[in-house]
């Protein structure tokens, strides 16, 4: 396995490095959203801390302002009003106004957020922000009674929290050391030394599968899925984390009974039959995300997968002896 | 962690979605569904009759002949299908018009035409008539002809809903129905059912008779003892005729019923209407029957509580189970019929209190689960059986409370909450813990308080022993309001209110603060005296002999009840509707005025007055302020400081029946007439707008930490001091899909119980909710849409997926 001995950014993948770790307290990072009640995202009752950045770039990505690390505009044209303030105020002058309504430069905008003060109509937000590990640690244990009962906890999630390695390896010490459940929601794109230091502090892993076939893998997401593979068996065998597979079905994609069949090989015969397999259907709640991102939605005439589709595939991980279900 | 008990470890129930309505009650069901109500004057003609011919009579006597001569003579009928006989009116889904629940002008009849009842010329002329003569018994001149300036003043604000107009209509409208509190109905109390169904009424009469013959003329009270036991007996043969009146008819159309299988089946309700409620009941089936014979004699009263059934049916229903003379699917049935009969009584509130009400006026609260006296889980077949009855057939009424403690076992909670994914709401969640704590702190014996029952929506019952007045609905964004204009009320401009001072004038928060107290000390104060003259009037003009008797002790004590004292005096509430607009409100007055004085007092004032017009970023600012419903100490310290204020002052005035008045919070659906009269609130909300539902729920759209950031908020406040604390939490159908998310919602609801919460409402997201969501997002910001790995919520959504998804859902409620 790849090791390097300082930061746990490196080998696998681009992406900026992180700030090296000092005291796990200080340290801060990119989230989008902590969601409160979180129910499909672990056992229990859970917290939910959606990280920035994913070093993948699925076609398909349901949260796409996820991505970048850097806080991203959200532009509602829907509401805007043309009115100007926000062209006024942008040092960038990214902002022009036309039919109406005003446009952003993409290139430009460097996300500093002066137009979203100023627009009166609420049009202009910014996903994004970064948070310290002490703000996220004070609200993830807001819920702890909730936790108690129900043997949930926090989940981290994104993006990819791997991708921000340092900033989840001191969320996840803290929640440790706080008795909480934690989990990780990851695409596994990530050195074997980040895994093998965050892993310790994760009580379940739920590891999304993207496509078994390497080159169709680099064609969707950007890269081969060689290391995703290869931490998947290491984290099991290894390192002996609980995992749940995650499968998420993109119609036209990934859902081939050639491919379904692949996964369930891998799963079954490289990791373990007890892992369980969650079968989680393309939606198209991400569209008017990339609206707002004033991206284009490659999946835009995509449709959701049928049930007898996903019914189709789920068998084919049961006849190989795995627990597998539709949904989170 | 939570313990679910294993040693009641009942059956969980085997049904499957895939069973079926049979063919009986689907058909019960669509009678029930007509375009026009009849309106029927049947009850109010008989009513007058016994009246006119019982003048200079004791009240009492008169109210018992009132009622034999209603049940003698009004027309009665059986239905097609049905098993559980006994109507409430003379027409199929009619409602009957009732003196005792206020007088029917003219445009309230009008009202009610527009309202989809049907009432011809004739009878309206007729019904006109019979007020003149009622009238007499009108209690709404007597309360605002001897009010004072100052009460008068308080009655025509319309703090405590509805506003008054004048001193001798009232709110206008004759109070009809209205739940004024003015009349018979509106007690909340829970009969002692089980001494019907097990002694049988004959019992009852013969235990009256006897103590008529023992009376001891020396006493002081004696004559007063004769009257109530006179009028006992005479209601109870009444409602024993009226039974027979059900035999005979359904032994004459028996006779002549071509069906064979129909044929039987009238000649067993003619046999069961011999029997019960004069007998005690014998089989789960007459006990159906008898419950049904005493429901509607304590009905129309729109609160009348069912009680703890599952207790004391099951043992009926156990044992006929045991001897093969029931099976679980035709108790199943019966139990649908019951949910029938509920639906077909016709129940409407006056214009007035119409909206109030939303809907239907009817509480008929059946409680299930909890534990038994001694302090065990009292689930039992029964308990799930009518929980399977609301599934299969989810109307609007009755409604199922479930009582929740540590030791409620899972199954129990997952049929519940699968009965909640329907959409009625129901079953709504109690918590053991809050309610018998808070009978304890009233001085009730363990025992007694481990079998509370519920009236009304929430509000606490002892069967047999407990009292509560209905409940007012007072306004608290009111009092602000009269705390912003120095004791003057926005909508009248009256000074009803203390002069504490000009709001421009105030230096600190503290003392703004104090003075809010001070008003709100003194608003309620005249709601307090209004409460004690209208029970003491009602004491006078309406005795009621029938629930006076069901009532532990009832013929032994010989007084009617509103004379007697019981174990649980639950007075008369104090009831806040709003409560969470005035925290919202003075937590941002406290930030932006005093604290970082970002806006001027004068300022503040102003925009109120121009209800934010053209100062929309003042408004944002206020609605940007720290918010109750979100875990928030700055917000939340001011909520609990509040209620717990409520409840002091509230244990401070005295009600005429002894003790003080009680502190609640059920708001039913008075944030909007309550909304309407109020201008704009410093949280943010505009004039008129609706105020926050329920009373532990926050204002609409400013909670934004999902259920459990609410119930953090909703933990902190001393909701034990409180009778009842309704907290409605909605939720998108896709946090209720899988078994799992179910099991999630009973941790949820098993985490707020054992830390101080009392009531918890579902309300799973329907179609309507999410077109209003998109009509006004602002007020739906919370509303998540809950997918793995995914983070949206529903008004961030394009338009195009939010008509994908409202196409989805489900409409509210299926019937
Ligand atoms: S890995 Fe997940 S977050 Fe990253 S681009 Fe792919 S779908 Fe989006
Ligand atoms: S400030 Fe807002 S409303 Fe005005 S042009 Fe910019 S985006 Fe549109």
């Amino acid at each position: 396995m790849n090791r390097s001995p300082t930061s746990l950014v490196d080998t696998v993948g681009a992406g900026a490095a992180a700030p090296a770790a000092c005291a796990d307290r200080g340290v801060a990072g990119s989230i989008f959203n902590i969601q409160r009640y979180s129910i499909h995202d672990g056992p229990g009752i859970r917290t939910t801390v959606f990280f920035k950045k994913c070093r993948l770039r699925c076609l398909w990505c349901q949260n796409p302002e996820s991505q970048q690390e850097q806080p991203e505009l959200f532009f509602n044209a829907e509401k805007c009003i043309g009115c100007g303030r926000c062209e006024k105020v942008c040092p960038e002058g990214a902002i022009t106004l036309r039919d109406g309504r005003s446009w952003t430069d993409r290139a430009r905008c460097t996300g500093a957020g002066a137009c979203v003060e100023v627009c009166p109509q609420g049009a202009r937000s910014l996903m994004g922000r970064v948070a310290s590990v002490d703000d996220i640690f004070q609200e993830v244990s807001e819920d702890a009674i909730f936790y108690q009962e129900s043997g949930g906890g926090v989940t981290l999630s994104g993006g990819d929290p791997l991708a921000q390695p340092e900033f989840a390896l001191a969320i996840l010490k803290r929640c440790k050391e706080a008795g909480y459940h934690t989990t990780l929601d990851t695409c596994g794109f990530a050195s074997w030394h980040a895994v093998e230091t965050i892993m310790p502090y994760v009580d379940l892993v739920l590891y999304d599968f993207k496509h078994m076939d390497p080159d169709k893998h680099k064609q969707y997401t950007g890269f081969s899925n060689e290391p995703i593979l290869r931490n998947a068996k290491g984290i099991h065998h290894e390192l002996k984390v609980p995992m749940r597979a995650r499968y998420a079905v993109i119609p036209g994609y990934n859902d081939g009974v050639e491919n379904a069949t692949a996964l369930a090989d891998f799963i079954a015969n490289e990791l373990d039959r007890s892992i369980p397999v969650d079968l989680l259907p393309f939606h198209k709640y991400g569209g008017a995300k990339y609206q707002r991102l004033e991206r284009v939605d490659e999946l835009a005439d995509t449709s959701p997968p049928s049930e007898a589709a996903l019914t189709a595939l789920r068998d084919i991980f049961l006849s190989r002896g795995l627990t597998a279900k539709v949904g989170g | 962690m939570i313990t679910t008990s294993s040693q009641s470890l009942q059956k969980p129930s085997t049904f499957t979605a895939a069973d079926e309505m049979s063919p009986r009650i689907r058909r019960l069901k669509e009678r029930l569904y007509v375009d026009r109500y009849p309106l029927s004057i049947e009850k109010s003609r008989w009513q007058t009759q016994a009246y006119k011919a019982s003048d200079g009579e004791p009240q009492i006597i008169r109210r018992a002949k009132s009622l034999a001569c209603v049940l003698d003579n009004i027309p009665i009928f059986i239905e097609d299908d049905e098993l559980i006989v006994g109507q409430g009116s003379a027409k199929p889904m009619g409602l009957e018009l009732d003196f005792y629940a206020g007088l029917w002008p003219r445009d309230e009849i009008e009202g009610l035409r527009e309202a989809g009842y049907d009432i011809s010329p004739q009878e309206e002329t007729e019904i006109l008539d019979m007020n003149a003569y009622w009238q007499k018994f009108n209690p709404l001149p007597r309360l605002g002809e001897d009010a004072s300036e100052e009460m008068w003043g308080f009655l025509k604000s319309g703090m405590v809903l509805p506003p008054w107009k004048s001193r001798t209509d009232g709110p206008g409208g004759g109070y009809a129905e209205s739940g004024l509190g003015l009349g018979p109905g509106f007690y909340l109390m829970t009969v002692d059912f089980e001494v019907a169904l097990q002694q049988g009424l004959l019992a009852l009469i013969s235990d009256a008779e006897k103590r008529l013959t023992a009376i001891e003329y020396a006493e002081k009270d004696a004559l007063e003892r004769a009257h109530f036991l006179k009028a006992a007996i005479l209601s109870l043969r009444a409602i024993i005729g009226f039974a027979e009146r059900y035999a005979d008819l359904a032994q004459t159309m028996a006779a002549v019923e071509a069906d064979p299988a129909r044929r039987a089946e009238l000649e067993a309700i003619a046999q069961i209407c011999r029997r019960v409620p004069a007998h005690p009941a014998r089989t789960f089936r007459e006990a159906m029957q008898s419950f049904w014979f005493i429901f509607l004699m304590i009905t129309p009263s729109p609160t009348a509580s069912m009680g703890r059934f599952d207790q004391f049916m099951n043992p009926y229903f156990e044992a006929d189970l045991a001897n093969g003379r029931l099976s679980e699917e035709e108790a199943l049935e019966l139990l649908q019929c019951l949910r029938i009969k509920d639906m077909q009584l016709n129940r409407t509130s006056g214009k007035a209190a119409r909206q109030k009400n939303a809907g239907m006026a009817k509480w008929h609260n059946m409680v299930i689960g909890g534990v038994t006296k001694s302090g065990e889980d009292a689930t039992n077949p029964l308990t799930y059986l009518i929980l399977e009855a609301v599934r299969r057939l989810p109307t609007a009424h009755h409604t199922v409370t479930l009582r929740v403690h540590d030791g409620t076992p899972e199954p129990l909670m997952k049929k519940a909450l699968e009965v909640v994914k329907m959409g009625t709401g129901m079953p709504a969640f109690i918590g053991d813990r809050s309610y018998i704590a808070y009978l304890l702190d009233q001085g009730v014996p363990l025992e007694e308080a481990r079998n509370y029952a519920i009236g009304g929506c929430l509000d606490v019952t002892l069967p047999g022993k407990s009292r509560t007045a209905a409940v007012g609905m007072f306004i608290v964004s009111m009092v602000l309001e009269a705390t912003l204009l120095n004791g003057v009320v926005r909508r009248t401009g009256d000074a009803v209110g203390l002069s504490t001072g000009k709001f421009e004038d105030f230096k600190t928060f503290d003392d703004f603060y104090a003075a809010f107290k001070a008003q709100l000390r003194h608003f309620l104060k005249l709601h307090a005296d209004k409460n004690n003259a209208e029970l003491l009037i009602s004491r006078e003009l309406f005795p009621d002999p029938v629930r006076s008797v069901l009532m532990d002790g009832g013929l032994a004590e010989g007084k009617a009840l509103l004379d007697r004292t019981y174990l649980l005096e639950n007075g008369a509430l104090l009831n806040m509707v709003g409560m969470i607009n005035v925290v919202d409100s003075l937590v941002a007055v406290k930030k932006l005025v005093f604290e970082d004085r970002v806006v001027s007092q004068a300022e503040l004032i102003q925009a109120l007055d121009a209800n934010w017009q053209g100062r929309e970023d003042l408004r944002r600012r206020f609605l940007e302020a720290p918010k109750y419903g979100n875990g928030d100490d700055y917000a939340d310290q001011i909520a609990v400081d509040l209620f717990d204020y409520w409840a002091d002052v509230a244990a401070s005035l005295r009600s005429c029946l002894g003790g003080a008045h009680k502190p609640t919070g059920i708001s039913v659906s008075s944030q909007w007439p309550g909304g309407a009269q109020t201008g704009a609130t410093p949280d943010g909300r505009f004039a008129g707008e609706c105020l926050a539902d329920g009373t532990m729920s926050a204002m609409r759209g400013r909670d934004l930490k999902g259920p459990t950031g609410l119930m953090n908020s909703a933990m902190k406040i001393s909701q034990n001091r409180y009778q009842a604390a309704l907290f409605n939490i909605k939720f998108h159908p896709s946090a209720m899909q899988s078994d799992e998310d179910l099991r999630k919602i009973s941790f949820l609801i098993r985490t707020y119980f054992a830390r101080g919460g009392k009531h918890v409402q579902f309300n799973v997201v329907s179609r309507e909710i999410l077109l209003e969501a998109q009509k006004h997002p602002e007020q739906y910001r919370d509303l998540l849409v809950r997918v793995a790995g995914y983070s949206a919520y529903f008004i961030q959504l394009g338009k195009a997926m939010q008509d994908e998804i409202i196409g989805r859902t489900a409409h509210t409620g299926a019937g």
